[in-house]
């Protein structure tokens, strides 16, 4: 089992496990010779939230080079908090108050005493030109094909609804005032544009509404990889020529927990375009693109199971 | 419902709409230290009562020019307002209590509710007082670093602090989004419905806040003849005093001497000895603070005091104020014989004062009633 890459992103892939590490203590790394995937499936997770990503490697790192009897896959068991560190020193350098300059951040596996570990070797120069090295050795735990082969994204149906979501960094602030009056929070929208979020309470009613929102007719007009991702979610192959829904004004909706809806907006830190789908009485699913729509380096898909409210 | 029809007829009871929340959301939040409270409605403006432990009655009169737009149209029919307006001669608290409309509703959801899209936020505060910041940044540049000031709203401050000429207050100033609310109540036992937005492209927001029934309040007259201590101060020269001390106390003292005449000042300068006029003293587990406030008009714009008096008060109760104090410009300070408190703040209005229609500036009031000697 051979791995080892140099961060050249090392901006982007500390704000994806910046995400990530609010979201869950621990995540799973599987690393393919195209992709890295991260994914977050614990059912400790409040509300059941989950994650399953998808970054080209092209995206993040240079000088790629995977070797594994699994395929030339590897996937890996690591704290977030731990591999957000490393990051953090990695990422640090870039910043004016840094101590020194990063030239080169390496990512490789290796084992030490015993212990597999995923170790980050940051070289760099300080401010009197000597050179320094740094390195984060962060403890993992090499999943066995068998374990790997037992991973399974949650089985959505069809989306009823896709909608693009406005800016996340303004979402967040309104369901922020929204948490301390409400732990439900609905969700609807229809294929006219428009996007609600409101919480009914005995004290309170908020009815927060966007209008002229985009609605892409199927993922598929907006980018092959979510195009994939619906496909393998739904297990359906009919989406091409997916007839419209009857009426245009009729408002899906979904009710989330404010608290899961919140951690999914951690990802403001990465997004550019996020979809929402709505799979009524069923779940939402977000993906949260990074980078450029157009040349998108990756999406982060966020499951959110419907809380069925009667 | 029977009354549907008839409630098509009449018009709201309340509607109120404004350009900018953020001078209102600043009122609220200075009484903001119990959930529930009173609002009652009058032609005048608006009102909202809160009260704690059966001893702090805190009060913001909110009068109806600081809104764009203000209507009240009074619940009771018609009919019924002719005949109390007869009696207007022999009581005049009548009339007012009947034409106006209460109802409580929890105060922090209305103002989460204002501030949904973080533009309504503590900010306004400061920039509430936009022509006193010329004097205000010169004179307390400490404002950041007050004891009770949260870290959040100074670092807000530092941001705010970069425009806001008095010019702002006409065009709008800033790059700052503003919120915009329309605010309607359509009578006993409807919810009070907000609607708001930042600007016209934004989403926007319907808040519907379930009123209730309002609850009788303390009565805490304050009877001007048997006032025995009265001083009108800028706002800062309190606000800084009262955040000196530590939150551990408990007891917070005003002792009040009054001034001395020619003769007798001259005596005690003899004596080096001159009584304050004003002393606050603080006690707490882990010692005790004093401060004076030295006989100078440029401290204590007025000060009227007839004998020594000295009442104490719980400083848990006093710190509620401090939010109001934070933002006000101007404070008046009385007690009466009984050693009831009316703190009352004056809150300047961000709207500029213009030669037609003068805007009446907000206060905020607080009432508390005096310790016991023996505690």
């Amino acid at each position: 089992m051979r791995f080892r890459a140099s961060v050249e992103n090392v901006p982007t892939f500390f704000r994806i496990i910046q995400a990530i590490e609010k979201l869950q203590k621990k995540c799973i790394i599987k690393f393919t010779e195209e992709n890295m995937h991260i994914i977050c499936n614990s059912d400790a997770n409040e509300g059941g939230i989950q994650v399953w990503s998808q970054i080209r490697v092209k995206s993040i790192f240079t000088n790629y080079r995977i070797q594994s009897n699994a395929n030339n896959e590897i996937t890996l068991a690591l704290s977030s908090e731990a591999l957000l560190a490393a990051l953090r020193s990695a990422s640090a350098s870039s910043s004016a108050t840094s101590p020194f300059e990063t030239e080169d951040i390496v990512m490789k596996l290796a084992k030490k005493n015993e212990q597999a570990v995923l170790s980050f070797e940051i070289s760099g120069q300080n401010k009197l030109g000597r050179n320094v090295r740094l390195a984060h050795d962060v403890r993992i735990e090499v999943m066995k094909p068998g374990d790997t082969a037992k991973l399974a994204e949650p089985l959505c149906p069809e989306p009823d609804l896709h909608i693009l979501l406005p800016p996340l960094q303004k979402l967040r602030t309104i369901v922020d005032r929204l948490r301390p009056m409400s732990d439900i929070l609905a969700i609807r929208a229809n294929n006219n544009g428009r996007l609600q979020l409101s919480i009914n309470t005995e004290g309170v009613k908020v009815d927060t509404e966007w209008t002229g929102c985009t609605n892409p007719k199927s993922a598929f007009t907006i980018h092959p990889v979510v195009f994939l991702l619906i496909m393998c979610s739904a297990q359906d192959d009919s989406t091409d020529e997916k007839e419209e829904p009857p009426d245009p004004n009729h408002f899906f909706s979904v009710f989330v927990s404010v608290r899961s809806f919140l951690k999914f907006l951690n990802s403001h830190v990465v997004s550019t375009t996020t979809i929402a789908c709505i799979c009524q009485s069923h779940c939402m699913i977000l993906y949260v693109y990074i980078g450029d729509v157009a040349d998108a380096g990756g999406v982060l898909t966020f499951y959110i199971p419907a809380i069925i409210d009667d | 419902m029977p009354e549907d029809e008839e409630e098509n007829v009449q018009p709201p009871v309340l509607t109120a709409s404004v350009h900018d929340v953020r001078y209102f959301a600043a009122l609220l939040r200075g009484v903001n230290f119990v959930n529930r409270a009173t609002v009652t409605v009058t032609s005048r403006g608006l009102t909202i009562t809160v009260e704690e432990a059966r001893t702090l009655l805190g009060t913001a009169f909110i009068f109806a020019d600081i809104f764009d737009e203000y209507a009240y149209h009074s619940e009771s029919p018609p009919a019924e307002q002719s005949s109390q307006l007869s009696q207007d001669g022999d009581d005049e608290q009548e009339p007012e209590v009947v034409d106006n409309a209460a109802f409580e509703i929890p105060l922090n959801t209305l103002i989460e509710c204002l501030n949904i899209f973080g533009t309504a936020g503590p900010v306004s505060t400061n920039n509430s007082g936009d022509k006193f910041k010329k004097w205000r940044r010169a004179e307390d540049g400490s404002d950041d670093d007050d004891g009770d000031d949260n870290g959040r709203r100074g670092g807000r401050r530092g941001v705010s602090g970069g425009g806001g000429g008095p010019l702002d207050a006409y065009f709008g100033g800033g790059s700052e989004k503003r919120t915009g609310m329309r605010m309607s109540y359509a009578g006993s036992g409807y919810p009070l419905t907000l609607l708001i937005a930042e600007d016209a492209s934004g989403p926007t927001t319907t808040c519907e806040i379930t009123t209730y029934e309002p609850e009788p309040h303390l009565e805490l007259e304050f009877d001007n003849t048997r006032m025995v201590l009265k001083i009108i101060l800028k706002s800062s020269w309190l606000r800084e005093a009262l955040s000196e001390l530590d939150p551990s106390c408990e007891k917070l003292t005003f002792i009040g001497n009054p001034p001395p005449t020619a003769g007798t000042a001259a005596r005690q300068k003899q004596r080096n000895l001159s009584e304050p006029m004003l002393r606050i003293q603080a006690a707490g587990t882990f010692g005790s603070t004093e401060m004076d406030y030295p006989n100078d008009r440029d401290v204590l714009e007025t000060f009227e005091c007839t004998q020594t008096v000295s009442f104490s008060y719980r400083f848990g109760h006093i710190s509620r104020t401090l939010r109001a104090l934070q933002s006000s410009t101007k404070t008046s300070l009385r007690i009466d014989e009984e050693g009831l408190l009316s703190l009352q703040f004056l809150m300047p209005s961000p709207k500029p004062k213009s030669a037609t229609g003068e805007t009446t500036d907000a206060f905020i009031e607080f009432r508390c009633l005096a310790l016991d000697d023996e505690l």
